[in-house]
């Protein structure tokens, strides 16, 4: 009969769900469900040798609990650590019908998931945490029922508080800065709350020691039921982010200020030479917007020639890396515009060290070199005067030293001489050298009158009459000779000149020609003018000798050079002739055949003073 | 006194070649002085008297600033005449011009006859103005 209960309840036991033991008190299995048996892996039969120690023989202190006879359960793990399983079991004590304790009733369950999940858990926590402390986010909770607001370590250490720290919605809300920080985030958190809306915002915070620092606070509605029921939010330490931040725009509005006030052209270009940056002076010289000029190439701005110039430029600097430095350039735009500019090309490197580009400087030289050519121009001005007046003091050296030497010489004679007739002709001699000397000072007074005076008052004057009126004066010379004169001048045209210089002018071109008559011909002098430009040109033509110019040149402009052996011949005329004309800014030329004739040209400059 | 076969004075002046004339009495026994107003006139008497087999002058007496052919011109084309003897040749100028002196003593190299520079006022002409000094050629 015992037997059969036996039996029955050992099938009972058997076909339990859950895992099941019976254990006696000496801690020998009694009995177990195939599930328990299968969950230690224990064979169907036989069982009965093993006892729970054996079983479970990783838990410690199992045999001082059992002698407890009180429930009690544990954790424990079947395995080896690759494929470990985590169990519970629960002991509870077994009573026979008349109450006594003759065993424990084990009940074991296979929790190796929920052990793994708290673990996933657990891990997922310590991420969370490190990942928080290592990018210093910290997070926090605004329960809307219960108007509980949680922060988390770093949220915590970001406000400077201890980690003791309960904060509450209004406490944190004064956290920021009184004015806009405060104000923003009062506002937005309302609306997080009411409209569900949200928010990310930088602003700045004082924290518990009194620091302003800058904080990113994000925050978002977790609605539940269409009801908000929490806020969840991150928080953030973004002050040095701010900092350097602020302090690379400060920087760049510097450099941009400073560029941009330069008074120099800037320019940033890159490899193939297009602008990817320019300053104010830059676009104001070319006439375009910034937006206008960043990916052009000097192609699209200037003349082609100086664009392929540039380039070179450019590809030298690339290749070379060594800076151009000062070089005078001449920038010709689309529009023709010349422009002087010193320029400086100079490698740009990026980050890495690599050439990226190169930076150039211009400045513009124009009126510099405006100025330069004035002053040249005014040197070699100079230049010429100094020439012309080294000329005339050689002139005047040598004239006056010929005849002082001849002075000299004769009163050396007449000192050492008795005869009473070659003393008179050596007195003569002194008479004429005296005179010589009187007529060479009156000629040098001449041109010096007319290389000092040059401000002299020009007026209106009509060549024709003034021709007549020389003619005039000349009237006993010319019959003399026998001279024809045709004034074939335009009876109307005038020239603005010094009258004395006219009359001087006309006179010794007059003279000139007859002086050098060819002996054989009687002297015909033709006188025409001629408008070529803003100049009137007054041709002398004579029939006369006419001069080798090959070989004389602009010799006969000389003072004191006479090129005929004629007697009246003193190289005074055209010599004054010359600095009369060039005093009134005009020139003289001439054409000249041997044994044909010669003409004089004189160019009157009406544009100039 | 030193002979002289024959004498050139080539000046525009009047009064410089009187004072030559006059000078080279005490110094000179000379029958055949010619006076030329310019370096044309020289250098046409100087091609004459080498065609026609006269004798050429020994001393020349030669002016810088003259109509026409001044003395450096007259040197130039004398020099090309390839005249054998030796010719002295004083030049005679007021000019105390540095570019002259330059230009003279240029020419003493390459001139193959005796070059002496004087300059005005000269109140003596000395026999050794008249001579040559013989290399020993």
């Amino acid at each position: 009969m015992k037997a059969v209960e036996r039996i029955e309840q050992h099938y009972l036991l058997r076909q339990l769900p859950q895992a099941t033991a019976l254990v006696g008190l000496d801690g020998s299995l009694v009995d177990a469900s195939d599930s328990w048996l299968t969950l230690f892996s224990l064979p169907p039969k036989n069982f009965m040798e093993a006892d729970i120690f054996r079983v479970m023989e990783n838990v410690s202190d199992l045999k001082e609990n059992l002698s407890n006879h009180k429930t009690f359960s544990f954790r424990h793990h079947l395995g080896e650590e690759n494929d470990c399983r985590w169990l519970e079991s629960t002991f509870t004590p077994w009573y026979d019908e008349k109450e006594n304790i003759v065993g424990s009733i084990v009940q074991t369950r296979d929790i190796s998931r929920e052990v793994e999940k708290e673990l996933e858990i657990e891990r997922i926590n310590a991420i969370l945490k490190t990942k928080s402390e290592v990018a210093q986010v910290g997070c926090w909770e605004y329960d809307v029922q219960t108007e509980k607001l949680y922060w988390c370590d770093e949220t915590r250490k970001i406000h400077q508080v201890p980690l003791s720290y309960q904060p509450n919605v209004n406490e944190a809300i004064e956290f920021y800065k009184p004015g806009y920080s405060r104000n923003k985030i009062s506002m937005i958190f309302h609306k997080a709350i009411h409209e569900s809306t949200p928010f990310n915002e930088r602003l700045i915070l004082v924290t518990h020691k009194g620091e302003e620092r800058w904080v990113q606070s994000a925050g978002k509605a977790i609605e539940k039921n269409g009801k908000v029921v929490k806020i969840f939010g991150t928080f953030q330490d973004i002050h040095e982010q701010v900092m350097t931040e602020t302090k690379v725009m400060e920087n760049q509005q510097l450099l941009t200020a400073l560029i941009d006030n330069l008074p120099l052209n800037v320019f940033v270009k890159d490899l193939d030479s297009k602008k990817i940056l320019v300053n104010k002076s830059e676009c104001e010289y070319l006439e375009k917007s910034p937006k206008e000029l960043i990916g052009k190439t000097d192609f699209d701005l200037y003349d082609e020639e100086v664009a392929k110039i540039s380039r070179e430029e450019d590809l030298e600097v690339i290749k070379t890396l060594k800076p151009i430095l000062g070089k005078e350039t001449i920038s010709i735009k689309k529009n023709g515009q010349t422009t002087n500019f010193l320029t400086s090309k100079i490698p740009l490197f990026d980050l890495e060290g690599k050439v990226s580009g190169l930076i150039g400087i211009s400045m513009d030289i124009s009126a510099i070199k405006k100025k330069e050519d004035q002053l040249r121009n005014l040197i070699n001005l100079t230049s010429i005067q100094n020439k012309k007046l080294i000329n005339f003091a050689h002139i005047v050296s040598h004239n006056l030293r010929s005849h002082s030497a001849n002075f000299s010489m004769l009163l050396q004679f007449l000192k050492s001489e008795d005869n009473e007739k070659e003393r008179e002709h050596i007195e003569n001699m002194l008479t004429q050298a005296s005179d010589n000397l009187l007529e060479t000072l009156e000629n040098l007074n001449q041109v010096v009158d007319i290389n000092t005076n040059i401000n002299l008052k020009k007026e209106q004057l009509n060549i024709h009459d003034t021709i007549v009126k020389v003619q005039h004066s000349l009237a006993a010379f010319l019959d003399k000779n026998q001279v024809q004169i045709h004034n074939e001048v335009d009876k109307k045209l005038v020239v603005k000149s010094v009258p004395a210089y006219l009359d001087s002018i006309i006179l010794n071109l007059l003279t000139n020609a007859v002086k050098y008559r060819d002996p054989n011909r009687k002297p015909v002098i033709t006188l025409t003018t001629k408008k070529l430009d803003r100049k009137v040109i007054l041709s002398v033509s004579d029939n006369g000798l006419g001069i080798d110019l090959e070989r004389y040149g602009d010799k006969i402009f000389g003072m004191y050079k006479t090129f005929h052996n004629n007697r009246d011949a003193k190289g005074f005329g055209l010599y004054l002739v010359r600095n009369q004309v060039e005093a009134m800014g005009g020139r003289i030329t001439v054409n000249s055949e041997v044994d044909k004739g010669t003409t004089f040209n004189v160019y009157f400059n009406e544009e100039s003073k | 006194m030193k002979k002289v076969s024959s004498i050139f004075i080539v000046d525009d002046d009047p009064i410089t070649v009187f004072g030559i004339k006059k000078m080279l009495k005490p110094v000179a026994i000379c029958d055949d002085i010619q006076i030329f107003q310019n370096g044309k006139e020289a250098y046409d008497a100087l091609k004459s008297r080498i065609t026609s087999e006269q004798g050429i002058p020994e001393v020349i007496f030669l002016d810088i600033n003259m109509p026409i052919m001044d003395g450096w011109d007259f040197l130039k084309e004398m020099i090309d005449l390839d005249i054998q003897e030796r010719i002295i040749i004083n030049m005679i100028t007021s000019s105390i011009d540095p570019s002259d002196y330059q230009r003279w003593n240029d020419f003493k190299e390459k001139c193959p006859h005796q070059l002496n520079f004087k300059n005005k006022p000269i109140f003596k002409i000395e026999v050794s103005d008249l001579e040559g000094f013989h290399m020993a050629s």
